[in-house]
């Protein structure tokens, strides 16, 4: 647990440091809400009885926490590309808390991403639902699904043997959890054989869930499955990692 | 600690087909500096790497600080510190944050990192530099800071794998002699890889050669340079050299007294010449033999590596 903490506060005090990261991070932030909310919304108008920016900013906010864990997953190919995962490897610590720091400040990365956004999506007139004990849930929710997603990230960069290559496997995943979800449009336009590919997607589950909690928009699924699934779903995935992780680092 | 710090048995990595250590039985006393010795692929790094619990071997066994390297892995990192062979620090923190995190890693105390980073910090002497991003330090800086990152946790043993390649002379001597210190002071036991001789030479109390992933020598500095028979002194002068050769043929300590093929030179092949060198001169007092120069040379560990791991050069 203290190594956990302790490679968690070294990211964050790099994430700080480092302008660029910060800095790009928000001004990307907002730009998707701004730009991609924005257009959209001129095309579409409401969704479900309630406006389209309400609607879309739950999906942003999953899809930014989905860059979020390929950022992760860059640090810690970095750091084991570059050999300063030894100095993990030699310390009398759990190879998991190695994944779980570096999955931590990823999830804190997403969480304060997510805040910029909502900032510029209530300033774009989303209509949050006074709902505090749903805002915790749908905080608590993204963190688990955060970390779900940085462990599949980790598990990729455990095995990646370059940065291009660990990119190209990335993209592989996020093309179909972008579009492959209710992030973007409802499931009932879908065509039914999209619908069971959009239902295997864990990210489905996560923005419905806040759409629920937060937004006050009727749960099209239940907020107990969404809980479920998100949680089986990280479980494995941090499963996965660990296995990948252990086996690239006994060589 | 045991009396022994490291014991190896058997050691052994293969990667596939490849055999990086082929069998490694070694043995460091405590309180020692042990030098590993290689030509490049040899199997130095592997063998660091198994000890220091970061690859696992693929048969034998090894004790650092007494505990199994794969049983009780956690017990020796506990209790070890390590340099590795490339720099492996974090650009983008400050040496402060470096250690401190280096600290907390190994669960001391905010009072115990603050102490030991103001002593570690003075004695590489970075005190300038130390709230300045590792980016900006030169390797030297760099080397020593990772000196100072190994102590950190005041380990039993420390590692280090090629600490002094690629610094300038003035960094090299002084991380020979904060390793020298801290085995004097603290009797840390050291083992070390390096590629100058020169300096296992001065620095090791024990060194071991390692070839082909197997351990070939191993013994003090001086006694592998004494099996490498005597010391050579080529005496320049003029007069009857061969005379004089045939009397210091005479003498018991020397081995051997020819004249140089140039006609110039007697070269004489003894044991610890320096203190014969009086007795070898009276002796050649009564023949007409003028000395213009006395040249001195003995055996290092350089010769006495080049026996054993041959000239050839390796990729």
């Amino acid at each position: 647990m203290h190594a956990t903490f302790t490679i968690w506060s070294k990211h964050m005090a790099k994430f700080v440091r480092n302008g660029e990261e910060s800095v790009g991070l928000a001004l990307q932030s907002v730009l998707w809400v701004v730009l991609f909310g924005v257009g959209m919304r001129g095309m579409v108008g409401e969704i479900n009885g309630s406006d389209y920016m309400s609607y879309v900013l739950p999906g942003i906010i999953a899809l930014s926490a989905l860059g979020g864990a390929a950022g992760g997953g860059i640090i810690l190919l970095d750091e084991r590309l570059r050999g300063i995962m030894k100095e993990y490897l030699v310390a009398p610590i759990p190879r998991l808390s190695i994944l779980l720091g570096n999955a931590a400040s990823t999830a804190t990365k997403s969480l304060l991403q997510a805040l910029v956004m909502l900032i510029a999506g209530l300033l774009m007139g989303a209509q949050l639902s006074f709902n505090p004990l749903g805002w915790l849930g749908a905080i608590v929710l993204l963190i688990i699904f955060a970390i779900g997603f940085a462990g599949l990230a980790l598990a990729v960069a455990s095995v990646s043997r370059t940065i291009m290559g660990y990119h190209g496997m990335i993209f592989l995943f996020n093309i179909p959890l972008l579009f492959a979800s209710n992030a973007l449009y409802p499931i009932d336009v879908l065509p039914s054989w999209m619908r069971w590919i959009v239902l295997v997607n864990p990210t489905t589950y996560l923005i419905d869930a806040i759409r629920t909690l937060a937004f006050g928009s009727p749960a099209s699924l239940s907020l107990w499955l969404s809980f479920s699934v998100i949680s089986i779903f990280t479980v494995i995935s941090m499963w996965l990692a660990l296995i990948a992780f252990k086996r690239s680092v006994r060589m | 600690m045991a009396e022994t710090a490291i014991v190896a048995q058997g050691l052994r990595k293969h990667y596939g087909d490849t055999i990086a250590v082929d069998g490694i039985d070694l043995e460091v006393a405590a309180h020692s500096i042990y030098a590993l010795l290689g030509p490049n692929g040899a199997g130095k790094t592997t063998t660091i790497n198994m000890l220091t619990t970061l690859v696992p071997p693929s048969a034998g066994s090894a004790q650092v600080a007494g505990f199994d390297i794969v049983k009780a892995a956690d017990r020796v990192r506990e209790r070890i510190g390590v340099t590795f062979q490339d720099i492996v620090l974090d650009r983008d923190l400050t040496g402060r944050q470096l250690l401190d995190i280096h600290g907390r890693l190994y669960r001391q105390s905010a009072a115990e990192r603050r102490k030991r980073m103001a002593d570690l910090v003075d004695l590489v002497q970075l005190n300038d530099v130390i709230d300045r991003r590792v980016n900006t330090y030169s390797g030297g800086m760099k080397r020593r800071l990772e000196l100072a990152r190994g102590l950190m946790t005041d380990p039993e043993v420390l590692f280090l794998d090629e600490p002094t390649q690629g610094l300038d002379p003035q960094n090299r001597v002084g991380i020979w002699e904060y390793v020298r210190r801290l085995n004097k002071e603290r009797g840390l036991t050291v083992l070390l890889t390096t590629h100058y001789m020169d300096e296992a030479e001065e620095v090791a109390h024990q060194v071991g050669i390692i070839d082909h992933g197997k351990l070939i020598v191993s013994g003090t500095p001086a006694s592998l340079v004494s099996n490498e028979g005597g010391d050579l002194l080529r005496i320049t002068a003029s007069g009857d050299l061969e005379a004089a050769a045939a009397c210091f043929r005479q003498l018991p300590v020397v081995q051997s007294a020819e004249v140089s093929p140039s006609n110039k030179q007697i070269e004489v092949l003894l044991e610890h010449a320096n203190k014969h060198l009086a007795a070898l001169l009276a002796a050649s007092a009564q023949i007409d033999f003028q000395i213009e120069e006395i040249l001195l040379s003995r055996p290092t560990l350089a010769d006495v590596f080049l026996r054993y791991t041959g000239r050839a050069l390796r990729d």
